[in-house]
C-alpha cells in the first residue's frame, strides 16, 4: 500500500542538514533552488520550510560545512549561492553513513516490509 | 551588539536581501505557471511565512555562536573530566594547593596594603609628617603646631585634622572594659567624610578647651558587641577613666580609626584627653609632640603641590619657634607611604606573593605535565576529530576549555583552603590584649584575585599540551598510535628541571628564615627574659588619682615580693620588644650636634628601683635608683652604653645632665650606666636608651607592666600574682599577662621570624612536594616509554645495572640542572629578603643543607622507577608491540 500523500513531513533533527549537503553535492545553488530540489527529489513528499531552511543553511555556512557568496543568477538576479566545502564534504560521508545505520536499524526493528498490510 | 566574528549589521542586511531575492523567485516560478503577478507575489509571501521571524531565527545561528560553543566545550570538558575522576581530583587538588596559597597570601596582603579605609575618597588624604635636620621622619606633632598648619594650610588642604590614640577604662553600670581611644579634632569626622550611623559624631565646635565636652562616639563594631547595638545607648551616661561621659552618637559601621590594624573603640574630643593619661599641657606644650595629622587635599591639588606649601609653613614654624621646630621639614604622604616608610611591609608581601606564585606555578608544571601525558594517550583521539573535520583552532580551544575548567575547579577548592589559611594567619596570637584588627576576610579583590589566577593557571597548564596535541597528527595515524614522545618528553624534563630549581628556591628561602628564628632565639638581648612574669595594669583606668596610683603600685610592690617563690619584683612603663613605648628628644647639656643634624628622638623607659635586678641587666657604673629618688629630690637618670658612647665619648657620663624636650623643666643627672640590651628590635644596632625613675615620672606612666622574677616556673605564680591585685584594687583591669618569653614573640621581636619561617616553610613544603612528584613523574614515564628499549638492550646483554644506571642518570641530570639554577635563583631571592633575615642571605648552612636535602629526595624519587625498570622482562617488553 503506498503512504499516504502528506502535504509536510517534520524532518528529523539534523536531517535537513544531510539532505542539504546531499542537494549541494550536485553542484552550488541558492536557497531557493536547494528548497525546489529536496521537493522534487523526494517526489514532492518533502517540502522544506523556509524557517528553517535558512536557519539551517546559516549554522552550516558558520560550521564551515558549506560556504555562501553572492552571484548574478540567469535571470539578472543577486542571489545567495551555497557551496560544499571539504570539511561539508566529510561531513556528508559521516552522517550518510549514519543515516544508514539509522534506518537499517529502524528498518529491523520493523521488520520486513508489507508485514503490516499482511496482518 | 558587535561581536568579534564580523560585521552584524551588515550580515542582517545581507541575510534581508536573501529572503528577497527568495520571495522573487518564489513569484515569477508561480507567474511562469500562470498566475497573476499580485497573486504570485501574495502566495509566495503566504508559502515563506514570517520573514521577520526567519530573519531573526536565521540570525541568531551567528550571534549565539560563541556562547554555544563555549557552553558545549564546558560540558564536554565536564564530561572528559568525570570520566577519569583519578586524573581529575589529582590536578584539581595540585592546583587547588597552589591557588590556595596565593589567595591565603594575596588576602594577607589584600588587608593590609590594599584596603582603602572606609572614608570617602581615601586617595586624596594625606598623612603629614616632618624630619628636623636630616633626622629620622617623625609623625607626631605638637599641637599648637598642628593648630598653626591648619590655619596655613587651607590652600593645599581642605582640612587638617588630628587626634591621639589612648587605651582607656570604659565603666558602664559598674562593668568596666578597657578600650582603645582617639582624642580627636573637632573636624576629624567631618574631614574624613562620615555620617552617623546613630545619634551624633563629634562637632567642629568640640574639643578646642582642656576638659569641656565630655561626650563620647562609640565605633560600631563595640556598639554591636557590648550593647548589642541598642539604639538607646545614645545619651547613655557612662565613665571614663573615673571620669562622667555621655555618650552622644555611633560612628558608621565598618569604621574603626585610622589604622588598619588597631581597632578603635571611643572617639572623645582632643580637649578631653586630659582624662587620659596625658600631660595636662599638651594642648599648649609645643614640644610636646603627640598628635597624628592627617588632612583632605583641596580638589585639583596634588600631593607634590601641597608639599610645596607645607615646606613653607615648616620654614615659617621653624623660624618663630627655633627652641623646639628648629629645621623643621614637613612633608605629606599617602597612608601607605606613611605606615611604611621603609617599604617594608611593601617588600615583605612582594616576596611573599612571589614565593606563592612559585608554588603555583609548580603547581601548574605538575598537571601540565599530567596533562601532556593525557596528551599522548588522547593523541589517537585528537587524530580522528581532526580527520573528521575538526579545524585545529577548534582542537586547541576545546583542550583550553578543559585546563580552564579544571583550574576552576581548582581555583574553587583552592578558595576554600585559602578562607583556611587566612582563617589561620588571622588567629596569630600578637602577644598583646590591644584590641587588634587582624581582618583577613575575603573580599571582592581576593575574588578577582582567585579568579585570575584560576584563568591564568588554565591557559598556562593547558597551552602547551593543547597545541603539542593538536600538530603533527597526521604522523600519529600513520604511526597507528605509537606517540610522538621524543620532542614532548623533551618539554616534560625542562619542567621537572624548573620544578627541582622551583623548589630549591622556596626552601631556601624557607630555610634561611628558619635558621633566622633560631639565630634570634639564641641572640644575646641583655636582659634574661626567663622566669620573669609581665602583668600590665594601669590604676587612671578606673580613676585613680596621682596619688592613690603611686599608693597602689607601691603597696603592690610590697606585696608581690613578700610572696614565696619571688626573687625580686619591679614595674615598668615599657617591656622591651613590646607594642608600647615612651619616645622623647632629650637636650643635652653640653652637647650641641653637628651643624645641620639634630638629635632624634630617642625611646626611654620608667621603672621602679629593682628593675635591673629582675630584668638581669647588668650596672657598668654609678648607682641604680633607690627609693630616695623621688619628686622631692634631683632628678636622675640611667642610659646605657650606646647612649654614654654617643654623648659622653671617652668620657665618664655620671654627673652630666640632660633635659627631656617634653618637659625642659627638671634637669635631669645621669647617676648610672646599664649594659645595652635590646628594647625594639632583635636585629638591629641597639640605639640611645636611658631609663628615669617611675617616682619622678608617674604622669603619663600611670600605665605600667609588673615584672615578677621568680625561682621557679613564673606561669605557677600567675594566679596568685593576679589575686594579689585584686585584693589590692578589685576593679582594676589586668592585661598583657604573659611570662617575659612569651612576650619576645611580638611583630617587633621573634613572632616575625616566626610567621615567616611558617609561611616560607609551608611554602616551600608544597613546593618540595610538588616538584618529587613531578620528577618521579618524569622519571618513571620516561622509564615507561623505554620499556620497549630496555628489552632489547637486556636482551642484547645490558646488566641490570647498566639499565638502573641509565634510567637514574637521566633523573640525575634533571635533578642536578635544576639544582643549579635554584641556586642561583634563591640567591637573587635571598638578596630581596636581606632585610628581614638575621642569618646572611648567603648563609652556608642552609644553602648547603636544603640543597643536599633536595637532592637527596628528588634522587631517590628517580631511583624508584630506575629500580622498576631493572626488573623489565625481555621476553614480555618485546612481546609487547
Amino acid at each position: 500500500m503506498k503512504p499516504r500523500y502528506q502535504n509536510r513531513i517534520e524532518l528529523l533533527q539534523g536531517t535537513l542538514d544531510l539532505l542539504i549537503l546531499q542537494t549541494l553535492r550536485w553542484g552550488a545553488q541558492h536557497g531557493y533552488g536547494i528548497a525546489l530540489a529536496i521537493r522534487a527529489n523526494s517526489g514532492d513528499i518533502l517540502q522544506v520550510d523556509t524557517g528553517s531552511l535558512y536557519p539551517a543553511l546559516h549554522r552550516l555556512e558558520r560550521q564551515k560545512l558549506i560556504a555562501a557568496e553572492w552571484k548574478v543568477s540567469e535571470n539578472n538576479q543577486r542571489v545567495r549561492v551555497y557551496r560544499l566545502s571539504a570539511a561539508g564534504k566529510k561531513q556528508l560521508a559521516a552522517e550518510r553513513s549514519r543515516w544508514a545505520q539509522i534506518s537499517q536499524a529502524i528498518a529491523g526493528i520493523l521488520g520486513p516490509a508489507g508485514e503490516e498490510s499482511k496482518a | 551588539m558587535k561581536f568579534p566574528w564580523g560585521d552584524a549589521e551588515k550580515r542582517k542586511q545581507e541575510l534581508n536581501e536573501e529572503i528577497a531575492s527568495h520571495l522573487q523567485m518564489a513569484a515569477r516560478d508561480r507567474e511562469a505557471r500562470g498566475e497573476s503577478s499580485a497573486q504570485a507575489s501574495a502566495a509566495a509571501q503566504r508559502e515563506l511565512g514570517n520573514a521577520g521571524v526567519i530573519q531573526d531565527v536565521t540570525h541568531d545561528q551567528w550571534a549565539r555562536t560563541w556562547l554555544e560553543d563555549l557552553l558545549q566545550d564546558v560540558r564536554h570538558s565536564l564530561r572528559t573530566l568525570r570520566k577519569s575522576p583519578g586524573f581529575t581530583s589529582i590536578a584539581v587538588l595540585t592546583l587547588a594547593l597552589g591557588i590556595g596559597a596565593n589567595t591565603t597570601i594575596f588576602s594577607v596582603v589584600d588587608s593590609i596594603v590594599l584596603r582603602p579605609l572606609p572614608i570617602k575618597d581615601p586617595d586624596q588624604t594625606a598623612v603629614l609628617a616632618f624630619h628636623k635636620g636630616n633626622g629620622p621622619l617623625q609623625f607626631f606633632f605638637s599641637v599648637p603646631d598642628y593648630q598653626e598648619m591648619g590655619d596655613q594650610a587651607s590652600a593645599s588642604f581642605s582640612g587638617l585634622m588630628c587626634y591621639l590614640s589612648g587605651m582607656d577604662g570604659l565603666a558602664v553600670n559598674g562593668k568596666s572594659d578597657r578600650i582603645m581611644t582617639n582624642y580627636v579634632s573637632g573636624n576629624y569626622f567631618s574631614v574624613l567624610g562620615l555620617k552617623p550611623a546613630l545619634g551624633r559624631l563629634i562637632l567642629p565646635s568640640e574639643g578646642e578647651t582642656l576638659g569641656a565636652d565630655p561626650v563620647m562616639v562609640l565605633s560600631y563594631s563595640y556598639w554591636q558587641v557590648h550593647f548589642g547595638g541598642d539604639p538607646n545607648v545614645v545619651g547613655r551616661a557612662v565613665s571614663v577613666n573615673g571620669h562622667p561621659i555621655t555618650i552622644v552618637g555611633i560612628a558608621p559601621a565598618g569604621f574603626h580609626g585610622m589604622s588598619p590594624f588597631l581597632s578603635v573603640q571611643g572617639f572623645l574630643p582632643l580637649g578631653m584627653a586630659s582624662i587620659g593619661v596625658y600631660p595636662k599641657d599638651f594642648m599648649v606644650n609645643r614640644g610636646e609632640r603627640l598628635v597624628i595629622v592627617t588632612g583632605r587635599l583641596q580638589t585639583g591639588i596634588t600631593l607634590q603641590q601641597a608639599q610645596s606649601s607645607l615646606g613653607v609653613i615648616g620654614q615659617r614654624l621653624s623660624q618663630t619657634y627655633p627652641d623646639t621646630d628648629k629645621a623643621m621639614n614637613i612633608q605629606a604622604f599617602l597612608r601607605l607611604q606613611a605606615a611604611d616608610p621603609q617599604h617594608t611591609t611593601l617588600v615583605i608581601s612582594g616576596l611573599f606573593l612571589g614565593l606563592a606564585a612559585l608554588v603555583l606555578l609548580l603547581a601548574c608544571t605538575n598537571v601540565a605535565n599530567i596533562l601532556l601525558v593525557r596528551a599522548t594517550a588522547r593523541e589517537r583521539e585528537m587524530a580522528i576529530r581532526a580527520a573528521l573535520g575538526a579545524v585545529r583552532s577548534r582542537l586547541i580551544r576545546q583542550l583550553l576549555t578543559e585546563s580552564v575548567v579544571l583550574a576552576f575547579l581548582g581555583g574553587v577548592a583552592g578558595l576554600l583552603l585559602g578562607y583556611l589559611g587566612s582563617t589561620t594567619l588571622g588567629s596569630i596570637h600578637l602577644q598583646t590584649d590591644l584590641p587588634v584588627q587582624f581582618d583577613f576576610g575575603f573580599d571582592w579583590r581576593v575574588f578577582t584575585y582567585a579568579l585570575v589566577v584560576a584563568l591564568l593557571t588554565g591557559v598556562i597548564v593547558g597551552i602547551a599540551p593543547a597545541i603539542r596535541s593538536s600538530s603533527g597528527l597526521a604522523t600519529v595515524l600513520r604511526e597507528g598510535g605509537r606517540g610522538i614522545a621524543g620532542g614532548k618528553s623533551r618539554l616534560r624534563r625542562a619542567l621537572a628541571v624548573a620544578q627541582v630549581a622551583g623548589s630549591l628556591m622556596l626552601l631556601i628561602i624557607a630555610g634561611l628564615y628558619a635558621r633566622s628564628l633560631m639565630e634570634a632565639q639564641r641572640i644575646d638581648l641583655g636582659f634574661d627574659p626567663s622566669h620573669v612574669l609581665n602583668l600590665s595594669m594601669d590604676p587612671n583606668q578606673i580613676g585613680y588619682s596621682e596619688a592613690q596610683g603611686r599608693e597602689f603600685y607601691k603597696h603592690l610592690l610590697d606585696r608581690v615580693r613578700a610572696l614565696p617563690g619571688v626573687e625580686s619584683a619591679s614595674i615598668a612603663a615599657v617591656v622591651p620588644l613590646g607594642y608600647l613605648s615612651n619616645a622623647d628628644t632629650p637636650v643635652i647639656d653640653g652637647y650641641e650636634p653637628p651643624t645641620g643634624q639634630s638629635v632624634p628622638p630617642f625611646l626611654y623607659n620608667v621603672i621602679s628601683p629593682d628593675y635591673f635586678e629582675t630584668m638581669r641587666i647588668p650596672m657598668v657604673r654609678g648607682r641604680t635608683f633607690t627609693s630616695a629618688d623621688d619628686a622631692h629630690t634631683q632628678y636622675v637618670g640611667i642610659v646605657n652604653e650606646a647612649m654614654s658612647k654617643q654623648f659622653w665619648p671617652n668620657q665618664d657620663p655620671i654627673g652630666h645632665h640632660f633635659k627631656l624636650g617634653s618637659e625642659p623643666v627638671h634637669s635631669i643627672e645621669v647617676v648610672g650606666v646599664v649594659k645595652d640590651s635590646r628594647f625594639d628590635s632583635i636585629t638591629s644596632p641597639i640605639a640611645p636608651f636611658f631609663y628615669l625613675p617611675f617616682a619622678q615620672h608617674y604622669t603619663f606612666n600611670s600605665l605600667e607592666t609588673l615584672q615578677v622574677r621568680t625561682y621557679a616556673a613564673p606561669e605557677a605564680m600567675m594566679p596568685e600574682i593576679q589575686r594579689t591585685i585584686a585584693t589590692l584594687s578589685p576593679d582594676l583591669l589586668v592585661f598583657d599577662v604573659e611570662t617575659m618569653r612569651q612576650g619576645l614573640y611580638t611583630l617587633g621581636g621573634l613572632l616575625g621570624f616566626q610567621i615567616g619561617a611558617g609561611l616560607a616553610a609551608s611554602l616551600g613544603g608544597l613546593g618540595l612536594m610538588l616538584a618529587i612528584v613531578g620528577v618521579y613523574g618524569v622519571v618513571s614515564f620516561a622509564a615507561s616509554q623505554r620499556t620497549h628499549e630496555i628489552g632489547i638492550r637486556m636482551a642484547l646483554g645490558a646488566s641490570p645495572a647498566d639499565v638502573l644506571k641509565m634510567v637514574f642518570r637521566e633523573g640525575a641530570m634533571i635533578v642536578l640542572v635544576g639544582l643549579a639554577i635554584g641556586l642561583a635563583a634563591a640567591f637573587a631571592a635571598g638578596r630581596v629578603a636581606r632585610n628581614f633575615l638575621v642569618v646572611s642571605e648567603t648563609d652556608p648552612v642552609t644553602y648547603v643543607t636544603v640543597s643536599v636535602l633536595l637532592a637527596t629526595i628528588a634522587l631517590a624519587a628517580c631511583y624508584i622507577p630506575a629500580r622498576r625498570a631493572t626488573r623489565v622482562d625481555p621476553m614480555v617488553a618485546l612481546r609487547y608491540e
